[in-house]
C-alpha cells in the first residue's frame, strides 16, 4: 500500500528499518514503541541470530500445517497426539482452535484426542458450520466409534451454540455429546463469585 | 467527558486487541453505543464475564465527546442470555434480534420501549414455548420505534379504512396494505390474507402476557414472515445474514 511505504520510507535509518518496525507493529500485544525496540534489537544482534530468527520464521510457515485427522497445528500428515498408541480414540474433545488443545494439554488431564473446528458457529459474523470442519468432525465419530465427545468451545453464547448444533447434528448416532463443567475456579472465594458462575456450580454438582 | 451508567444488552464484539474489545451495547438510557472494552478478554477484568452476547448487564461508561468510541469501565451482569435448551431456532431468535438492533438503530438513539421489548423477547426465547410470537413482536416493536411500521389498517393510497374482510394486498416498493379497490396490476405487490392481518394487529396490540395464548397457524406465520422480510430488506437494502436462520 503506498502510504506504509511512504511511511517507512520516511524512518530515519532508512526504509529496510521502516519496513521492520511495520512488521513487527503488526503482530499482536505490539505497538509502534515496542516494535522500534524490536527493531533496534534486531540491528544490535549478529547476523546470524538474525538469519536464524527469519528462517525460524520462514520454517514454521513452511512445515507446519493441518493434522489429516484432528486439524491440529503439525508439521507431519498426522499429529502427534492422534499417533501415539496410548490415546484413546473413542473419547474426542472438541475445541475452537489449536491453542485450546495446548491449554488442556498443559493440564495433562485428558487421555483421548481431539478436534480442532478452527472457529465457532457465529451468524452475525458471518461464521457458519460449513466454514468449521464440522462435517469431518461427524465423518468421524461414524468412522472411528466414537463413544463420547466433550464439547470443549468456549463457554459464551456463541460456544454454547456451537457444541448446541453438533450434539443436534449427533443425536441419532451412538455417541454421548458432554460439555466441559463451568463454575467457580479453585482457590477462590464464594463471596466474590458472580451469581452466573454461582448458578452454573450449583446446577454442575457433583456427588462428594 | 461524562461518566455515565445504564442498562445495556451486548448486541456485538469484536477483538480490538491481544486483550481488548469493541462491544456494542443497546442500552435503555442511551440507545445503542459501541464501547472499548479494555482487557475484556484477560480472564480477571472490570467485567465479569459480562460482555457475553445478548447478556444484559448494568454498565459505566465514559462518553467520548468526539466520534472515537466510548470506553467501559465497569459491566455487572445481570442475566446471561439462556436459549432454550436444544432448541437452534431459540438460540437463532436471538442471534437476529442482536442483528436487528445493531443494523435498524442508530448511536446515542434512545429507545427505552424498545429496550423493554428486547428484554421481554430474550425472556420469551428463554422458555421453552414457540419462539414465533416474540419474534415478530419484537420486529414488530423496532418497526415501530424507528418510524418503519406499515399502517395494518388504513390503505396506502386512499387512506380508507381497510375491512378484515377486504381481500387487502401488501403493497411491497411502499411497504404498505391497498385496499381492493385501489389494487393495480402495475404495482408490486402480493395477496395477505384477513386472517394474518388479525394477528399482525394482535401482535401489535395485544399486552405482552397475552402473547402466549396467541395462536400462529403455519399459513399466517409464512405470511408475516414474508411481509416483515420486505419491510426490513427494503430498509437496510439487503436481507439480514440471520434471517436466513429462521425456519418459520
Amino acid at each position: 500500500m503506498p502510504a506504509r511505504q511512504t511511511d517507512a520510507a520516511q524512518h530515519p535509518f532508512g526504509a529496510a528499518v521502516g519496513r521492520l518496525v511495520e512488521e513487527f507493529g503488526r503482530l499482536p500485544g505490539i505497538g509502534r514503541k515496542t516494535a522500534e525496540r524490536l527493531a533496534n534489537h534486531i540491528l544490535s544482534c549478529s547476523k546470524a541470530d538474525a538469519v536464524a530468527l527469519a528462517d525460524a520464521i520462514r520454517q514454521v510457515k513452511e512445515s507446519i500445517r493441518r493434522c489429516n485427522v484432528c486439524f491440529n497445528l503439525t508439521e507431519q500428515e498426522v499429529c502427534s497426539i492422534c499417533r501415539d498408541p496410548r490415546r484413546d480414540r473413542q473419547i474426542v474433545c472438541v475445541v475452537e482452535q489449536p491453542k485450546d488443545v495446548s491449554a488442556l494439554e498443559a493440564a495433562a488431564a485428558f487421555q483421548g484426542t481431539y478436534h480442532v473446528l478452527g472457529g465457532r458457529i457465529a451468524p452475525l459474523e458471518g461464521v457458519g458450520p460449513e466454514d468449521l470442519t464440522i462435517g469431518q468432525l461427524v465423518r468421524r465419530v461414524k468412522q472411528d466409534g466414537v463413544t463420547e465427545l466433550i464439547m470443549a468451545t468456549n463457554p459464551t453464547l456463541e460456544g454454547d451454540g456451537t457444541a448446541l448444533f453438533v450434539t443436534n447434528l449427533l443425536e441419532d448416532l451412538p455417541v454421548q455429546v458432554t460439555r466441559l463443567a463451568r463454575g467457580i475456579a479453585t482457590g477462590s472465594v464464594l463471596e466474590f463469585a458472580n451469581k452466573e458462575m454461582l448458578a452454573d456450580a450449583m446446577r454442575g454438582r457433583q456427588q462428594f | 467527558m461524562s461518566t455515565e451508567k445504564s442498562e445495556a444488552i451486548v448486541i456485538r464484539q469484536a477483538d480490538f486487541s491481544e486483550s481488548s474489545r469493541v462491544v456494542t451495547l443497546f442500552t435503555r438510557e442511551f440507545g445503542k453505543i459501541s464501547c472499548l472494552a479494555k482487557g475484556a478478554k484477560r480472564l480477571r477484568n472490570a467485567f465479569e464475564g459480562s460482555l457475553d452476547l445478548l447478556s444484559e448487564c448494568r454498565i459505566v461508561f465514559i462518553r467520548k465527546q468526539s466520534a472515537g468510541l466510548d470506553l467501559l469501565t465497569e459491566a455487572q451482569l445481570i442475566q446471561r442470555f439462556h436459549p432454550a435448551s436444544k432448541s437452534l431456532l431459540h438460540l437463532y431468535g436471538g442471534y437476529y434480534i442482536a442483528e436487528l438492533l445493531n443494523s435498524l438503530t442508530e448511536e446515542h438513539d434512545p429507545h427505552p420501549e424498545l429496550y423493554a421489548s428486547t428484554a421481554n423477547a430474550l425472556v420469551s426465547l428463554s422458555s421453552p414455548q414457540s419462539p414465533v410470537a416474540a419474534i415478530f413482536r419484537f420486529e414488530l416493536t423496532i418497526l415501530h420505534e424507528i418510524g418503519q411500521l406499515p399502517d395494518f389498517r388504513t390503505c396506502t393510497i386512499c387512506h380508507s379504512t381497510i375491512s378484515l374482510d377486504d381481500q387487502s394486498r401488501f403493497w411491497v416498493s411502499e411497504s404498505g396494505l391497498i385496499c381492493s379497490r385501489c389494487g393495480h396490476s402495475d404495482y408490486q405487490q402480493s395477496a395477505i390474507e384477513s386472517g394474518t392481518v388479525a394477528v399482525i394487529l394482535k401482535l401489535i396490540e395485544s399486552d405482552i402476557a397475552k402473547l402466549d395464548r396467541l395462536v400462529i397457524s403455519d399459513r399466517q406465520s409464512k405470511g408475516i414472515r414474508r411481509i416483515l422480510n420486505s419491510i426490513i430488506a427494503s430498509i437496510l437494502g439487503r436481507r439480514p445474514k440471520t434471517a436466513a436462520l429462521l425456519k418459520f
